[in-house]
């Protein structure tokens, strides 16, 4: 069966005829043709596939697509603006904090969620918050660093 | 090319930029867009009128395939080819060559390949795969080495003999006068699991032929070459019509260290479809059908005299290889290599046996061999220490390797700072948590905040504290299992003085491609941004054996650098016409050639230096090239001995644990990593290198286990194959110890696998120190831990 | 997965009428957060899906002194984990909530689709009976309410008939000290190899009420009837925890399965019921 949907994702708006199976991230990896929410696992295990969905992060692979007539997403393509880089992914790039890459997008995602809500998380507070995304190449040292020192720079800058 | 030995003089004479790039910690040249989701992996490949390829698995672990009927499946619409074993070349391939695409006949495991089905989209073929029949006689299936051994066991490869695939026999120095010298002998039974590499992006192909009748493969492969030899030979068609692009590729770590069926059956599809075809496998897949690190049993004793010195020894293991003969199962010749040379030992035996069962196909997972080796080898020191009732780092220290040694397996040890990584841990874990400042951060708060099981504070008496040392030796420089263990590289400068390095080596995520570049920006005097890094087409790079054996940066640098010197030295030819001096008096910096000596240098830009020899009557452009395969030896295929690297890389860890005694739940508070490294030619990127292995390390430790049963695994999903997470991991201390290595780039020596070595036994060793059980079994999840307190201590524990 | 046919109703009675006239191939989905998990392994293949995110009479948390808590069905566990309402009141909800998955399930799983979906290991399971809660249930014909202890029949088996949704949850005002020990062998992400809940009520020392509910160690989440009533009454020393725990112990039915076994899952309801109560103890 197919449905038409209408989707917002990152600020552009997508009229779709879907079928009921796809998830979100089929959607996106196809239909909208955004390539940067990664399948990882399929199964919510991993969090490669993680985008905001109105504000949330959530694990795309999961959500029915069909499901999600009228919600805004947001990617890792919505996150730089104007071509440069948010603070959350410079840092991800001048700590070490990105190896093979094929976690990071998820991991940005996430990381800017919980900075939104929490602005000065704890270094336990944030492994909690990323216990959702796995990474196989950096040990999550770098991951953690970035995102504090993120934390910090966003902070000052508000100021 | 000179194969020669770059003296230490030659390459640190020419550093006299204070402002090297060597040592610096410069963010990966790919970092940005993998920031920003743009790098192509696998997955993201789209073709025109591409076509997707499932496969369909065996039913039974072993069985004779009586017949497949396809005729509804080929019915489906969208279903474009159904593919059988009557569509295998004649010939054979794979380490063994003992593998086909399809299975013809028998089946030997749950993983084999009966059938594919390429459809126009993915609901298609799955829909299309249920639909295949398949009949089949199941044989009785073989699921432990012992029942493979048994006799009249049917044999899994008939044209074998055996279900025995082979035994490595190693010795040196004689056991019984090792027996006879020792003061204390201890031993040991260990029993090590299936484990899964778990890269974050799963297999994948795209095959595509064009008109030409040209095969191309954008893989994940870290062996394009080889793989274009296997594929050649898989497909019965010439190497020469066989092109490999690698994608940017979502972690390795020795999954695709050798051919697999799904290569060549993408490329199978994709010739009887006359379509591109492309087959990605589900994460299930990936558990199921991906290689797996072998289970083995090892049986150990060892000896050691009153004065501390060890004497001998002694190693038998039983490795389950599974149904094919991959390159993981040359693993045992790597254990050979810490069984008999991490830390001098006079005397040493060693037996392992690899079996063919029914049961997963076994590869090469990261330390290949060496982190089952080094688990052994580290936990029967540890016994063996406590037996002479010495410190455990000052017995380590004791019978560290040293420095310009050649080990009784040959191996020629130059550069080596075993003893100074001991003594970083060491001091470390004198140093205590507190003094770190570890009890403000971590671990400690997280639990605090959750009042559960997991969360129980320091100062609970059901929790107990212990620290845990072991070190790793790892190949360096290279380790020449195949015939050829070279790089190439070429260097082009361009007009503008913007450089292009196509090195044969392949970027897996490791940073390789970043540290090339710096070594080739410092010796041209430029900065990392001028430099592109081409390395992922076979059709464009030079030869390469492929990423393994933390290989890359010792023998990809080298060739970079050649080729580097070799591009300085004709725009110095070119620069000393036009500043008339002589070549040696002058120096490459911030894009400028100039002359070394003088206070306000004569300096002409790169760019019309090189836009000089170009443009003129007889003129050149700038392109250098350079070929390393280090001065080693194949290993000899009798006794094992010889110099198999380069170079060695030696590390420590300290670990240290809290064990909960009631719930046998294990917490790593703190890892300390020493590492001797050479030469950190990138730290963040080592860093980087050593806390990922360490991951990987701790995962081996304590959670991460392929549960097989009768040849099924029954964790083919995140959820219970249980991956270390953020919030599980240690606080990391890292060490990085400079021994300049006379042989690598700048001093440097491969890192890759280190950081996962040694973990397991400093961590076992560790929960010794805080409870007194000596664990032998991998991982040891709390049910074990409880088990063995159980019986040490009965429940009063 | 199979094809399937996808509605969302915009409110209840809608909702209700269409799974009424479903035959049973229907399923219902919330978040989804399990349901794609078995669709997807082919475990269930529906043929037709009814989204039921917008209704809004299954939204909402509300708490009064007098009725306790409404609890909306639809209510996702990361909205329960960061509710002040519920902090304040039901801070073992708070605390049990943010030990579930991870955070992006928990933006889109719900309370009922966790409750529904009736594993043996679900965590809001223990808690929301030990608090002593009701499920509201309505179908086209009526409704009706169910103590949730009720509610669970066997694994992945709930007592909704045919045609009815879980609609809210009833937790009356609370009373005494609840904390929820999920015992696994990673920080997160890991699904309870036990879970042990107790809700004690003291005075002066004396156990005044007892609640010890279980999880994952039964086909269902069960209460240990005999623990609570050797607690009943019972001045709370050391020596009666012990023993409670060991009761609680032999009560549980825990089996062998790829999560874990037998004999431990059953050593740690000992372990977890006694930590468990002595943290009551000391800290409440």
């Amino acid at each position: 069966m197919k449905k038409p949907i209408t989707l917002t994702v990152n600020g552009d708006m997508h009229e779709l005829y879907v079928d009921t199976r796809r998830t979100l991230l089929d959607l996106l990896r196809n239909e909208v043709g955004l390539l940067g929410a990664h399948r990882g696992c399929d199964e919510g295990e991993c969090g490669a596939c993680t985008v905001h969905v109105d504000g949330l992060p959530m694990n795309s692979c999961l959500r029915l697509a069909a499901d999600l007539d009228g919600s805004e997403i947001l990617t890792i393509e919505g996150v730089a603006q104007n071509g440069q880089m948010h603070p959350l992914q410079r840092a991800f790039v001048e700590k070490g904090g990105i190896q093979c890459g094929f976690c990071t997008p998820g991991f940005v995602m996430s990381a800017l969620a919980l900075l939104e809500e929490n602005p000065h998380p704890t270094e336990p507070e944030l492994r909690a918050a990323l216990s959702g995304n796995l990474c196989r190449c950096t040990g999550f040292v770098k991951i953690v660093e970035a995102v504090m020192s993120a934390a910090e720079q966003l902070t000052m800058s508000n100021e | 090319m000179s194969n020669e030995p770059l003296k230490t003089q030659n390459r640190k004479s020419k550093i006299v930029n204070p402002k090297s790039l060597i040592g610096q910690r410069i963010p990966k040249l790919d970092a940005p867009d993998k920031a920003m989701g743009r790098m192509t992996y696998g997955h993201d490949v789209r073709l025109p009128g591409m076509l997707h390829g499932r496969i369909l698995y065996s039913r039974y672990p072993h069985a004779r395939i009586l017949n497949i009927d396809v005729s509804r499946a080929e019915q489906l619409s969208g279903v474009k080819a159904i593919l059988t074993a009557a569509d295998n070349p004649p010939t054979k391939f794979g380490y063994g060559k003992d593998n086909t695409p399809f299975k013809a006949d028998i089946i030997r495991s749950l993983r084999d390949e009966v059938a594919g089905v390429v459809a126009t989209d993915p609901d298609i073929a799955e829909e299309a795969l249920s639909l295949i029949e398949v009949e089949y006689e199941p044989l009785p299936p073989i699921f432990t080495t012992d029942e493979a051994l048994a006799p009249g066991a049917p044999l899994i490869h008939l044209e074998h003999g055996s279900n025995l695939f082979t035994t490595y026999n190693y010795n040196h120095g004689d056991i019984g006068v090792g027996e006879t010298e020792s003061d204390v002998v201890v031993e040991a039974s260990y029993k090590l699991p299936y484990v899964n590499a778990a890269a974050m992006e799963t297999c994948v192909v795209v095959a595509q032929f064009d008109p030409r009748g040209h095969l191309t493969l954008w893989s994940i492969t870290q062996i394009p070459f080889l793989l274009q030899r296997d594929l050649s030979e898989a497909l019965n068609i010439p190497g020469s019509q066989i092109r490999i692009i690698q994608t940017a590729i979502g972690g390795a770590f020795g999954r695709s260290l050798d051919i697999y069926p799904f290569e060549p059956i993408a490329a199978l599809m994709s010739r009887k479809t006359g379509q591109p075809v492309r087959v990605a496998f589900s994460r299930q897949e990936e558990f199921m059908a991906g290689p797996a690190r072998q289970p083995c049993r090892i049986a150990v004793r060892a000896g050691a005299r009153r004065d501390g010195k060890l004497t001998f020894r002694d190693v038998s293991a039983i490795l389950d290889i599974g149904a094919y003969v991959s390159w993981g199962s040359v693993t045992p010749l790597v254990m050979i290599e810490t069984a008999a040379s991490l830390y001098e030992v006079p005397h040493v035996r060693y037996k392992a046996d690899c079996i063919y069962t029914n049961n997963l196909v076994t590869g090469a997972v990261r330390g290949y061999g060496n982190p089952q080796s080094t688990f052994f080898t580290e936990t029967i020191m540890d016994q063996l220490a406590e037996a002479l009732e010495m410190d455990q780092a000052a017995f380590r220290i004791l019978n560290a390797n040293r420095p310009n040694t050649e080990t009784p397996q040959g191996l020629i040890i130059t550069s080596c700072g075993l003893k100074e990584c001991l003594e970083a841990v060491a001091a470390a874990a004198d140093r205590g948590m507190d003094s770190t400042g570890v009890e403000e951060q971590g671990s400690r708060e997280a639990r605090e905040q959750r009042p559960g099981g997991y969360g129980l504070t320091m100062d609970s008496p059901t929790v107990k504290r212990g620290i845990g040392f072991a070190s790793t030796l790892n190949v360096g420089g290279g380790a020449r299992i195949y015939r050829s263990d070279g790089c190439g590289a070429i260097v082009k400068v361009d007009d503008f003085g913007h450089v292009t390095l196509i090195s044969g080596s392949s970027e897996i995520g490791q940073g390789s491609e970043t540290v090339l570049a710096q070594i080739v920006a410092d010796v041209l005097g430029l900065q990392v941004s001028d430099i592109t890094v081409l390395n992922s087409d076979t059709d464009v790079k030079p030869w390469d054996v492929g990423v393994h054996a933390s290989r890359t940066t010792f023998i990809a640098g080298n060739a970079a650098h050649q080729a580097a010197l070799q591009v300085r030295a004709q725009i110095f030819e070119t620069a000393a016409e036009m500043l008339k001096v002589k070549p040696e008096q002058l120096v490459a910096r911030n894009g400028q050639i100039e002359v070394a000596a003088e206070n306000n240098p004569k300096s002409i830009d790169l760019g019309k230096v090189i836009r000089s020899r170009h443009y003129r009557e007889g003129g050149q452009v700038i392109i250098g090239e350079g070929w390393y395969d280090p001065p080693t030896k194949l290993v000899d295929k009798d006794t094992y001995k010889g110099n198999i690297s380069a170079t060695y890389g030696f590390g420590s860890q300290m670990a240290e644990v809290e064990v909960d005694i009631e719930t046998g739940i294990v917490r790593v508070l703190r890892l300390a990593c020493a590492n001797d490294v050479g030469r950190a030619i990138n730290p963040m990127a080592v860093e980087g290198q050593i806390e990922g292995g360490a991951q990987m390390g701790l995962g081996y430790a304590l959670s991460e286990e392929l549960i097989v049963k009768e040849g099924q695994v029954m964790n083919p999903d995140f959820r219970l194959y249980r991956l270390f997470t953020a919030a599980d991991m240690p606080h990391i201390e890292s060490y990085l110890i400079e021994t300049d290595d006379p042989e690598g780039p700048f001093g440097a020596k491969g890192v890759g696998e280190m950081g996962g070595t040694p973990t397991a036994a400093a961590v076992a060793n560790a929960i010794y120190d805080a409870v007194g059980i000596r664990l032998t079994e991998l991982p040891m999840t709390p049910e074990r831990v409880l088990a063995a307190l159980d019986k040490k201590y009965g429940r009063g524990y | 997965m199979k094809v399937f046919d996808h509605y969302t109703p915009h409110s209840l009675p809608e909702a209700l009428d269409l799974l009424s006239r479903q035959n049973g191939q229907t399923h219902v989905i919330a978040g989804g957060s399990d349901l794609l998990i078995k669709m997807k392994k082919g475990l269930i293949a529906p043929a037709a899906i009814i989204n039921i995110k917008r209704l809004p009479e299954l939204k909402g948390i509300s708490y009064s002194a007098e009725s306790g808590l409404h609890l909306g069905a639809l209510t996702t566990l990361g909205e329960l984990s960061r509710s002040p309402v519920i902090q304040e009141h039901y801070p073992c909800l708070t605390q049990t909530t943010s030990l579930m998955a991870s955070r992006q399930i928990r933006n889109f799983a719900t309370v009922g689709g966790n409750l529904c979906n009736a594993s043996p290991s679900a965590d809001t399971a223990p808690p929301l009976i030990a608090y002593g809660a009701t499920v509201h249930l309505m179908g086209t014909t009526g409704e009706r309410n169910l103590p949730l202890e009720d509610f669970f029949l066997g694994p992945g088996q709930n007592a909704l008939l045919p045609g009815e949704l879980l609609c809210y949850i009833n937790v009356p005002p609370p009373d005494g000290e609840t904390l929820y020990i999920k015992h696994v062998p990673r920080a997160y992400m890991d699904i309870s190899v036990v879970g042990v809940c107790a809700r004690l009520k003291l005075l002066d020392n004396q156990c005044q009420l007892a609640r010890i509910v279980l999880g994952a160690v039964a086909p269902t989440p069960v209460r240990a009837r005999q623990a609570e009533a050797a607690l009943s009454g019972q001045p709370l020393t050391s020596e009666l925890i012990d023993q409670v725990a060991r009761l609680t112990a032999q009560e549980s039915r825990p089996i062998d399965d790829t999560g874990g076994s037998a004999w431990y899952r059953r050593r740690m309801v000992e372990v977890g019921t006694r930590r468990c109560l002595h943290r009551i103890l000391n800290f409440g």
